[in-house]
């Protein structure tokens, strides 16, 4: 929302040496956040007025005169122009040479130099109102093509050489406010509603409002709330003889100078009052509105034409000023009737002021996307009581400006007022909550200005009345009181206070722990990288990955139409992701950490809310180029985490079904002692490598299950006394059957050594078909005394016979 | 026999001073000191000599052998002063081997640095699931229905629940807050704890604005617990993150939740509060709106707020993160980028 600090002061007496950036800093920091505060006489730095001498025609160019403007330098400036208005002593807007335009009111403002136009040396220009972003001022006439700004009849005693900001008065601060900041203040949104504010921020003194009373004697004119639940005040003033023209340049400038655009004098009033009183009020043409005004809910399917052309199906839900004969003239508190409203022809005109409830009002705009100056300020709650402000307003604008018009009948319908809130406030609640030293003055100081009446009972409590305008939602309760009063003594006034507080508990939070040495795990030991990706998930990748989506939940309005569902398990994001990268990386590792969705019923506050199934799953995905080497890689990781990342330990076998993704030779399920499934690991399988773009040789890729670790209670580290005789390290080749594991190997060689490791396996041309061969290490020792050569060869021997007659091996 | 005695001094002595390697240093060794060594040999004919000549020439002789046997030593030093492992000067410019590098998401990194931040001022780590009611994303939260400031957090329905109200209508969640109530809901006051996650809105996207975001809201529920105090907490829990005192400030803002409520804004990093184009020449940047919890939040969690009291601080992590890197992008942070990503260690 903008605000003009010119009109502000119209109602206060502020000190007057304020700079923007105070204003700016004082009113973020005590009120509302303020983006911008700009000057309007900025859009015409350089300008000046000019007198245009001679006009004559360009010798190369029809389209084009010649000017010699008088711009008050004692010799006249000759200037081409091609603006289709202009004459001998017109009083025209010149920009000099140096001065920045908007060349045909369009792109980024250039600078202007003494240049030739066809021919001919221009020195300077003859602006158009677009030229200067001044059309919303001047707005441009239907019929004329190039028209420039003509201030002869506006300004005839403007000067030839005085700057274009002085004598349009344009010097102002025009601030622009954080509409967010004002979600909860529906007394900001007018320019007095900020001047009182300004007041109590500044120590200025805030003038009445100025207001003349309704005169007597008019006759009453038919108002009917019908719906009292949904319009608490009507207030419907008819005036004859409306001379229908513009209204002056003070006014039209005002209304510009805040972001909205002079249409008319009756528009412009409504609007004026509006942003002066933060009340909409609207205008409809007395011939369209027979036998008074009703306002009641809309009939299903009931049709309006809005004064933006737009056309709305109604339902009851929707609230209508109707007239007297139950027509539709106007959609109460956003928009009036296309038809009913102020139209060229107007000569009497039916005013109203009113009061509608804002929650079924916030309703109605949103579901036919209206959001209008009125709707918006309707629905941050009015009090009733502004009804008054807005009309002696009016009625003292009308009579300014529409001196021939008269008070021919009102009305008045009201239901009820907005109620005075009366709150007990404690200075020892003021002071333990802020933490600041309050005293009774302070208090009151802080309130008083902002239009709070305060009776102290000389103790501890003050009595605070809250004024309507600050009574609709905004301040009801003590902690509210609390806010106005730190926020008036500053924020930035307050000590730093260490808290009182009782130490308790020390904290233990193992599942936390263990998840942060899980990431730590993946990223510092195993060298991946963590990602993040977005809760939805792309159709294709879920196809990809198996995922059913008869299980998954999905948006109602999801950030695109693919992406509907969101994430059952990691896979396809991580999937996504390795895709991505595979465009700039041949080799990579990466995982993501984070919560997956299906469909369920948990409840973990309380039993009405059932929400679907939340579980953390980790995702790991390896990219490479040798697939079996990837596999053991990505195995090798998994197989260290339980130990660094301090939870139960967990192992690989290969139970239940393949997971969709994965190729047939190469995954397995990671299990817990009891043989519950943790997660799954495996080499993404051609096909899906194909379907997904990758473009690296292969993926493979793992998911667990966060939730069914099983977090240490303290670090599971074993000791194993040192040997005391030296351990004998050895090698051996073995040829075996292609279908004998290392695991089988393991288990018929382990109580017959130290320990044994794998080390490679080997299939070629020394290797018959069928077989493989195989290498390992083992150690041997004794716990009686070191091992002598004779010893070794027997328990190799030993082992070498155990291996041939259990599982066939053969030694290379 | 003297003779040769001394010239073996000389000799010996110039040979082993003057031996390039360790290697010529053991075969002089040998050559004069071993079993079969010249000296060695002198000694062993010791044997045929009187028994004076002997005592004198064998006494001459160990002399002699002791004087080797340090020159061999100190030539050892020598060479072992001298010595390198590589015959020529490598090129060590050529970088190192490197280990794997992998790392935590620059969002994570921050996360963790604030939770190491509370954890010392014995905060709790709460976590909320991502997918919440409308109960707690807004009606607990002191959001009237319908109300303006609904709005503001356009929130991701869920299909199937988008008409229905409260405890029914489900969302990704828009904000953190509700957490805040579960939390108290369970464990009660006094309460100190923090609840980090991501928050997601249904908006359009640009270099400034995301559809998922991580935020870190932290509250602290107690008797009588001040603003004074709780400008404190953020100061110091800034300075922890940042490493040096930085400047904060408190200002009026708005949120249904708070009463009152604050934007806390601090001084800026880059320009030291004198205005940049980070900071919009104001000086100062938004970090965290808050405030006390409004007593129907307080209610809503089963609290007296006669009785409690608190403070809110919630962190936009993304932002700041940008702010600390200056990165001008905030969807990267959610790209999967990994040449992105790499640069954060
Ligand atoms: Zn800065």
């Amino acid at each position: 929302m903008k605000a003009s600090l010119n009109w502000i002061r119209t109602y206060a007496d502020l000190p007057q040496d304020i700079t923007a950036e105070q204003l700016a800093h004082d009113l973020t920091m005590q009120t509302v956040e303020v983006e911008e505060i700009t000057n309007p006489a900025d859009l015409v730095e350089g300008v000046v007025i000019g007198r245009v001498v001679t006009v004559r025609q360009h010798p190369q160019a029809d389209r084009l005169v010649v000017c010699d403007v008088d711009i008050g330098q004692g010799t006249t400036s000759q200037i081409v122009c091609g603006g289709s208005n202009l004459y001998e002593n017109e009083i025209v807007v010149v920009a000099p040479p140096g001065v920045k335009v908007r060349w045909h009111g369009e792109g980024e403002r250039v600078e202007l130099s003494a240049a030739k136009v066809r021919g001919v040396v221009s020195y300077g220009m003859i602006c158009a109102a677009g030229e200067l972003d001044l059309e919303g001022l001047f707005p441009p006439s239907e019929d004329e093509e190039a028209e420039i700004v003509d201030l002869t009849e506006l300004f005839p005693d403007a000067i030839p050489g005085q700057p274009v900001a002085d004598v349009l008065g344009l010097d102002d601060l025009i601030i622009d406010i954080n509409n967010k900041s004002l979600t909860n203040r529906p007394d900001l949104w007018g320019h007095y509603g900020l001047a009182r504010e300004l007041c109590a921020i500044y120590g200025g003194t805030l003038h009445p409002f100025p207001s003349i009373e309704i005169p007597e004697g008019t006759s009453d004119y038919s108002v009917e709330i019908v719906d009292e639940d949904r319009c608490f005040r009507y207030d419907a003033v008819v005036f004859e003889g409306i001379e229908l023209r513009d209204a002056p340049f003070s006014m039209r400038k005002l209304i510009w100078s805040v972001g909205m655009r002079p249409i008319n004098v009756i528009v412009d009033i409504t609007n004026y009052v509006m942003l002066a009183t933060g009340q909409p009020t609207h205008a409809f043409d007395e011939s369209h509105v027979s036998n008074g005004i009703r306002v009641r809910t809309a009939h299903e399917g009931e049709q309006l034409e809005l004064l933006d052309g737009r056309h709305l199906t109604l339902s009851p839900t929707d609230l209508l000023i109707c007239d007297g004969a139950d027509k539709a003239i106007g959609l109460a508190g956003i928009m009036g009737g296309a038809h009913d409203s102020i139209l060229p022809e107007t000569k009497d005109i039916v005013l109203e002021v009113a009061n509608f409830e804002a929650i079924s009002l916030r309703r109605t705009a949103s579901r036919h996307h209206l959001r209008t100056e009125a709707s918006i300020r309707f629905e941050k709650a009015i009090n009733t009581q502004r009804c008054d402000l807005a009309l002696g307003l009016t009625y003292q604008l009308m009579a300014e400006l529409q001196p021939t018009a008269r008070i021919v009948a009102a009305g008045t319908h009201r239901v009820r007022e907005t109620e005075a809130i009366e709150i007990p406030v404690s200075l020892h609640f003021l002071n333990v909550r802020s933490g600041h030293t309050i005293t009774a003055d302070d208090a009151i100081n802080a309130l008083e200005p902002l239009g709070f009446d305060v009776t102290y009972d000389g103790d501890d409590t003050l009595n605070v009345s809250v004024p309507s305008w600050r009574a609709t939602g905004d301040v009801d309760i003590k902690d509210d009181i609390l806010e106005e009063v730190c926020r008036m003594i500053g924020y930035e006034n307050f000590e730093y206070k260490p808290p009182v507080i009782t130490l308790d508990k020390p904290i233990r939070q193992l599942a936390k722990e263990s998840e942060r040495a899980i990431r730590e795990f993946l990223a510092f030991r195993a060298g991946l990288q963590e990602i993040y990706t977005y809760p939805w998930v792309s159709d294709a990748f879920i196809n990809i990955a198996g995922d059913h989506t008869d299980t998954l939940i999905k948006l109602a309005s999801p950030p695109s139409p693919d992406r509907s569902y969101l994430r059952g398990s990691l896979i396809a994001n991580v999937l996504e992701a390795s895709v991505l990268n595979s465009r700039y990386y041949e080799t990579f590792g990466l995982f993501e950490l984070t919560q997956v969705f299906s469909q369920g019923a948990v409840s973990p506050s309380i039993e009405e809310e059932k929400l679907p199934r939340q579980e953390r799953h980790l995702a790991i995905a390896l990219a490479g180029v040798l697939p079996f080497l990837l596999f053991r890689r990505l195995k090798g990781i998994l197989a260290q985490l339980p130990r660094f990342g301090r939870f139960e330990g967990w192992e690989f076998k290969q139970s239940g079904d393949k997971m969709p993704w994965a190729d047939r030779n190469a995954w397995l399920k990671i299990v817990n002692d009891e043989g519950d499934e943790l997660g799954s690991l495996g080499l993404l399988s051609p096909k899906a490598t194909e379907e997904s773009g990758l473009r690296i040789p292969c993926l493979a890729l793992a998911e667990i299950n966060i939730e069914k670790l099983v977090p240490l209670q303290s670090r599971d580290n074993l000791y194993r006394r040192l040997p005391q005789f030296p351990l004998v390290e050895q090698d051996l080749s073995i040829v075996i059957d292609e279908d004998v594991s290392w695991a089988q190997i393991y288990e018929a060689v382990a109580n017959l050594v130290h320990d044994a490791k794998f080390v490679e396996e080997y299939r070629g041309e020394q290797v018959p078909k069928g077989k493989k061969s195989l290498m390992f290490s083992f150690r041997l020792g004794s716990d009686t005394g070191t091992l002598t050569a004779e010893e070794i060869e027997k328990l190799r021997n030993r082992l070498i016979k155990k291996l041939r007659y259990t599982l066939g091996a053969e030694m290379r | 026999m003297r003779d040769q005695l001394s010239e073996i001094r000389e000799k010996g002595l110039e040979a082993f001073a003057t031996a390039e390697t360790s290697e010529k240093l053991e075969s002089l060794r040998q050559q004069y000191l071993g079993k079969k060594g010249v000296l060695t040999e002198i000694l062993k004919g010791l044997g045929k000599l009187s028994h004076d000549e002997r005592r004198q020439l064998g006494q001459l002789a160990n002399e002699i052998k002791r004087l080797l046997l340090q020159a061999i030593e100190e030539r050892k030093e020598e060479l072992l002063d001298k010595a390198s492992f590589l015959e020529l000067q490598p090129d060590l410019t050529i970088p190192g081997i490197g280990i794997a590098g992998g790392g935590l998401h620059p969002i994570t990194q921050m996360c963790y640095d604030l939770n190491d931040a509370f954890r010392s001022l014995n905060f709790e780590i709460f976590s909320e699931d991502e997918i919440t009611s409308e109960l707690y994303a807004f009606d607990y939260l002191n959001f009237p229905p319908d109300h303006p400031a609904r709005d503001t957090m356009d929130t991701y329905w869920l299909k199937g629940t988008e008409d229905k109200r409260g405890a029914k209508r489900l969302c990704l969640r828009p904000h953190l807050t509700g957490a805040s109530v579960r939390y108290l809901q369970q464990h009660g006051a006094p309460a100190r704890f923090v609840y980090p996650g991501t928050v997601f809105r249904n908006e359009s996207t640009d270099a400034r604005h995301e559809r998922a975001f991580y935020q870190y809201e932290a509250l602290i529920v107690d008797r009588d617990f001040s603003f004074s105090s709780g400008l404190l907490l953020v100061r110091t829990i800034l300075e922890k993150v940042f490493g040096h005192d930085v400047p904060v400030r408190m200002r009026a803002g708005f949120f249904p939740f708070v009463e009152p409520g604050f934007e806390i804004d601090m001084q800026c990093s880059v320009c030291d509060g004198e205005g940049c184009h980070v900071c919009q020449d104001v000086g100062w940047i938004e970090v965290m709106p808050g405030g006390a919890p409004h007593p129907n939040v307080l209610r809503a969690a089963g609290l007296d707020p006669d009785i409690w009291s608190g403070f809110y601080i919630n962190i936009g992590l993304d932002r700041l993160v940008m702010m600390r890197y200056e990165i001008d992008d905030v969807r990267l942070f959610r790209s999967a980028d990994l040449r992105f990503l790499e640069q954060f260690k």
